[in-house]
């Protein structure tokens, strides 16, 4: 059973955020898209943080996000977008869809991960 | 002519006549020419050296290249039914002019000049090669925010910068690369990269340890993917304004590729900015560096004028570190 979802398209960034939170002793889950994501959520109840990408294809990170909680009525799970955007209009569109945070690619595992830890207990 | 320019072009200068090498060096550099010279003066060799360069701004040919009188020009024919798109620039003994050359032959040439006068070369070039003016501001900061780039994902890599440079070659280097469209008020159009696709997966089986020695072109994909994806985060984020709305004319035009010349075509005959990357392997001194070149085609529209630098770019979290809401 999965704590954490991470969803990216970019395998090289999925691997590589998936095994630094395995490594700090966290179950993770992947997910190669938004629809991916939202599916994988769906079957998972235990994902207690989704950490996703905001650019892929087939559907988007914020729309994800905003269907986890308008579609899927979740609001238990905390979500945090690790991307290489950085605009405020998204940053507000992200608030409104209730995400918790927002990283700035590349991922810095270190500096991040007690914080993901909190948020994921 | 520039000096105070970060971009300098590329040209390969045939021209043997070595009496005139220096006056032509101390020419190319007040410019911001990089000379390239061939070792060989026959056709076989030219033709050669223009294959292995795919990053070249023009060419200034002498017309007695070769030796004899005519000789330079056959070449300039070979040359210009190979690479159009490249300027010519014809040095003549006698006359800046294309006198006594028939309407074909001199239509081949961008100007014709000698080495007594030098100007109609310099305003040629200016219009030919340095038509397109790239801030020095926007080409810092490509060529730091694309190296930190490749720093996170060919970690055990030194990377190396070439001075950034105009290239007038719509060659495509290697067997791999990358598009993506860069959309903002003041300039639209597309980065590209370009790659070696058996060079950089190498750097990537020997980083990858066990697991990695049986990586394919799929894993290469994905880390050009993603290091596309983060250049073009940090463009989007230092140059393209949060208030810009995408409320422009969304105008295209077709993009052409060639893939058996190697060969792609964006409908503009501007000069592309180049920026070429090497990566060094630091337990691996001896082993030759792997390219990696970055080219802005600015197509669709142009506006250095209005180029700014995001205000809010001070103020953004540091790559990296968690925001919370």
């Amino acid at each position: 059973m999965a704590q954490i979802l991470v969803v990216d398209d970019s395998s090289t960034v999925r691997n590589e955020v998936a095994d630094f939170l395995k490594s700090q002793g966290l179950a993770v889950a992947t997910a190669v898209d938004g629809k991916d994501g939202l599916d994988k959520l769906k079957a998972d109840a235990s994902i207690k943080l989704v950490v996703s990408d905001v650019n892929m294809p087939n559907m988007d990170g914020l729309t994800m996000a905003e269907k986890i909680r308008s579609e899927q009525k979740n609001t238990a799970v905390s979500i945090i977008m690790l991307t290489t955007e950085n605009s405020p209009a998204m940053k507000e569109r992200g608030k409104a869809a209730g995400i918790k945070g927002w990283i700035v690619k590349p991922f810095n595992g270190p500096g991040v991960i007690a914080t993901l830890k909190k948020l994921a207990s | 002519m520039k000096n105070d320019r970060l971009v300098v072009s590329k040209v390969l200068v045939l021209d043997d006549v070595a009496a005139h090498f220096e006056h032509l060096k101390a020419f190319c550099e007040e410019c911001g020419l990089v000379g390239i010279r061939p070792q060989q003066r026959d056709a076989a060799s030219v033709m050669a050296i223009l294959r292995s360069n795919v990053d070249l701004g023009g060419i200034m040919l002498y017309e007695r290249f070769g030796g004899t009188a005519g000789q330079g020009l056959a070449l300039a024919r070979e040359i210009h039914a190979a690479r159009p798109e490249l300027p010519i620039f014809l040095r003549r003994d006698a006359v800046a002019s294309m006198a006594g050359l028939d309407e074909k032959t001199a239509a081949m040439f961008r100007c014709a000049y000698t080495l007594a006068d030098l100007q109609q070369l310099r305003s040629s070039l200016e219009v030919s090669i340095f038509s397109r003016v790239y801030p020095n501001e926007l080409v810092r900061g490509i060529s730091d925010f694309t190296r930190a780039s490749l720093e996170t994902l060919f970690p055990l890599c030194d990377i190396d910068t070439e001075t950034p440079y105009l290239v007038k070659d719509r060659l495509i280097y290697g067997e791999v690369f990358t598009l993506i469209a860069i959309d903002s008020d003041w300039c639209r159009g597309y980065m590209m990269f370009q790659a070696s696709e058996e060079a950089v997966l190498e750097l990537l089986r020997r980083a990858g340890g066990p697991e990695g020695e049986h990586w394919t072109f799929r894993e290469l994909n994905n880390v050009l993917g993603e290091l596309t994806n983060l250049a073009w985060g940090s463009f989007k984020n230092r140059y393209v304004g949060h208030d810009n709305r995408g409320e422009r004319g969304q105008t295209q035009v077709p993009i052409i590729i060639n893939h058996q010349r190697g060969f792609i075509s964006f409908g503009s005959d501007d000069p592309q900015l180049c920026l070429k990357y090497l990566l060094r392997e630091r337990h691996r001194p001896e082993a030759a560096a792997v390219p990696i070149f970055q080219r802005f085609v600015f197509n669709l529209n142009w506006s250095p004028d209005e180029f700014r630098e995001n205000p809010s770019v001070e103020s953004l979290v540091d790559a990296g570190e968690l925001e919370l809401f």
